[in-house]
């Protein structure tokens, strides 16, 4: 008992050295990381403020952050009569990039549900996938932009066509990765648990759905990345309010630097939504990777 | 235990079963060649061979993964026809379930069939104890070695209450160490439970050691080539453990299975 004791405390040891040499690389890594941002402001504001480009087609850092700080809050447009705008296009910043999300959230739980469901019944009868594949793979080699016009004809401009653009940029991913986790189920653990009594809802709910779900978020991860290129598309029309729609059309006002706070406030959401969700997984199953 | 007197029919029942199939090449394989095999409730019946011998056939016939194309197999009087909780499995690679810990692995089967949570939770730890592994419900398995891996996989059938515990060379990847350690453990543990095992084996020495009786089976076509009892001196030879490897009947025995094998 005491060799496994001392076992014991030397491979602790070994995993806290191990944790020590890693957290000094995410270290090393991070400040490689922020050096690099710096310098990459500092070469936008010095190209900025020398004015090597014109500010209308870059604007310099200070003009982004004032135009994403006079986003989020209220102005008195006229000092006479007091009139106050609050935001752009009448909603605060965040209440756009709010709106986007919510758009995404809908979308894309909508196609989880459905491809999770139709990613089983393609995987687990072989004539559905045999039915099903190649208009799955047509609709996931489609850009949505290809076909948002039609879309717009056949459910009206409103927050439907938006909801259906961002169901059918999600749903591929999904029923792809479901249909490559449930195949990639190992026969004898299917086959242990049938020696155990269980039948096909006991396996599914048992066996396959958890031994899936790794390959299920990593589709859901794809897919949330698509639903995000895919936002601007779908706010391009009756867009306000939605993060993409305000960048497409300050865009078209010549609001650059409002622009590019949205193409920054875009992708830095993105990078975190993406990261939240790989988390979440990550602790959904712990297990991935470790068998 | 092994000479029950033919009171009650056997537990396990294989008439005339063969199997064949055909390879890609269109050749026919004669993987079993009829084969008839009568398991009395209780006995530890060890079967080695070669591979390609047939085997693991004869283990998937039995577990209901396969069904054979000739003759009939029956379990406890009822036609086998797919797998079932009366005939658990213990595979040679490790294959718990790591979304669950140790402890619900153990307790699956019972949950499966509706066996309610307090019992449920008894019986899983207390078979967590009988394998040895009664500190380690609350790990996940891959936190475990593969030779505590197997004694879960172990207790994980026997927790089920299975009828028939079919293990196909559950120790074939471990080390000799830890071999013989299971193969201890597991012998002590039928002789205990009184159980009816089909044990799998190219190990001859291993076959010996755990069988009440040793079936040696020849490939192409499968077939039992040897049906022999191990008798050693008074049954509780095998309860000398380490000691039963160097008894002479031991040896001999030994020698006897591997020359059929030869053949």
């Amino acid at each position: 008992m005491s060799t496994t004791a001392s076992a014991a405390d030397a491979s602790a040891e070994v995993a806290t050295r191990a944790r020590r040499s890693r957290s000094r690389r995410t270290l090393r890594t991070r400040a490689l990381q922020a050096a690099v941002l710096l310098l990459v402001i500092l070469l936008w504001w010095a190209v900025a403020a020398l004015r090597l480009i014109d500010p209308l087609y870059l604007p310099g850092p200070g003009a982004v952050l004032s135009a994403f700080v006079d986003a989020n809050r209220c102005l008195v447009v006229d000092e006479a009569s007091g009139r106050t705008v609050c935001g752009v296009q009448n909603y605060y910043l965040w209440e756009h990039l709010v709106a986007s999300l919510q758009r995404i959230g809908l979308g894309v739980a909508l196609a989880v549900v459905a491809g999770v469901v139709l990613g089983f019944l393609m995987s687990m009868w072989e004539p559905v996938n045999t039915a099903l594949a190649p208009y799955l793979n047509f609709l996931r080699a489609l850009p949505p932009l290809g076909y948002i016009g039609l879309i717009i004809v056949w459910v009206g401009i409103g927050d439907t066509s938006k909801y259906l653009l961002l169901f059918l940029a999600a749903f591929p991913p999904i029923v792809i990765a479901t249909i490559d986790g449930v195949r990639g189920v190992r026969e004898d653990q299917v086959l242990a648990a049938r020696s155990m009594g269980a039948g096909p809802v006991d396996v599914a709910r048992y066996v396959v759905l958890p031994a899936a779900a790794a390959s299920i978020l990593s589709g859901v991860r794809l897919s949330v990345g698509f639903a995000w290129t895919t936002v601007v598309a779908a706010e391009l029309n009756n867009g306000i309010p939605g993060i993409g729609g305000l960048a497409y059309i300050s865009g078209t006002q010549l609001n650059t630097p409002l622009t590019i706070a949205c193409i920054i406030v875009i992708g830095l959401v993105a990078v975190a939504l993406d990261g939240c969700i790989r988390l979440v997984g990550d602790r959904l199953t712990p297990w991935h990777g470790k068998v | 235990m092994s000479a029950t007197p033919a009171a009650a029919e056997p537990l396990v029942s294989l008439e005339g079963i063969s199997q064949r199939y055909i390879t890609d090449g269109g050749e026919v394989v004669h993987a079993l060649a009829e084969t008839d095999l009568d398991i009395p409730r209780g006995q530890f019946v060890c079967v080695v061979g070669p591979s390609g011998c047939g085997k693991t056939t004869l283990l998937k016939v039995i577990a209901g993964f396969l069904t054979p194309t000739g003759g009939s197999a029956r379990c406890a009087g009822e036609p086998i026809t797919g797998p079932g909780a009366g005939r658990g499995v213990v595979f040679q690679q490790p294959n718990l379930y790591p979304w669950f810990s140790v402890r619900e692995n153990v307790a699956l089967g019972m949950r499966i069939r509706g066996i309610s949570k307090k019992e449920r939770a008894e019986r899983a730890q207390e078979h967590l104890e009988l394998v040895g592994l009664g500190d380690f419900g609350d790990k996940r398995p891959y936190e475990l070695s593969g030779g505590m891996q197997q004694r879960a996989q172990i207790a994980r059938v026997l927790a089920n209450d299975s009828e028939v515990v079919l293990m196909d060379e559950p120790f074939g990847a471990l080390d000799a160490i830890t071999r013989a350690r299971l193969q201890a453990d597991l012998l002590a543990l039928q002789r205990a439970q009184n159980r009816t095992v089909l044990f799998i084996t190219h190990d001859v020495d291993e076959a010996v050691f755990l069988g009440d009786r040793v079936l040696v089976m020849s490939a192409r076509p499968g077939r039992i080539v040897l049906d022999q009892e191990i008798t050693l001196s008074a049954h509780a030879g095998k309860q000398l453990g380490e000691e039963m490897r160097r008894m002479p009947e031991f040896i001999e025995l030994r020698e006897r299975i591997a020359g059929a094998i030869e053949h």
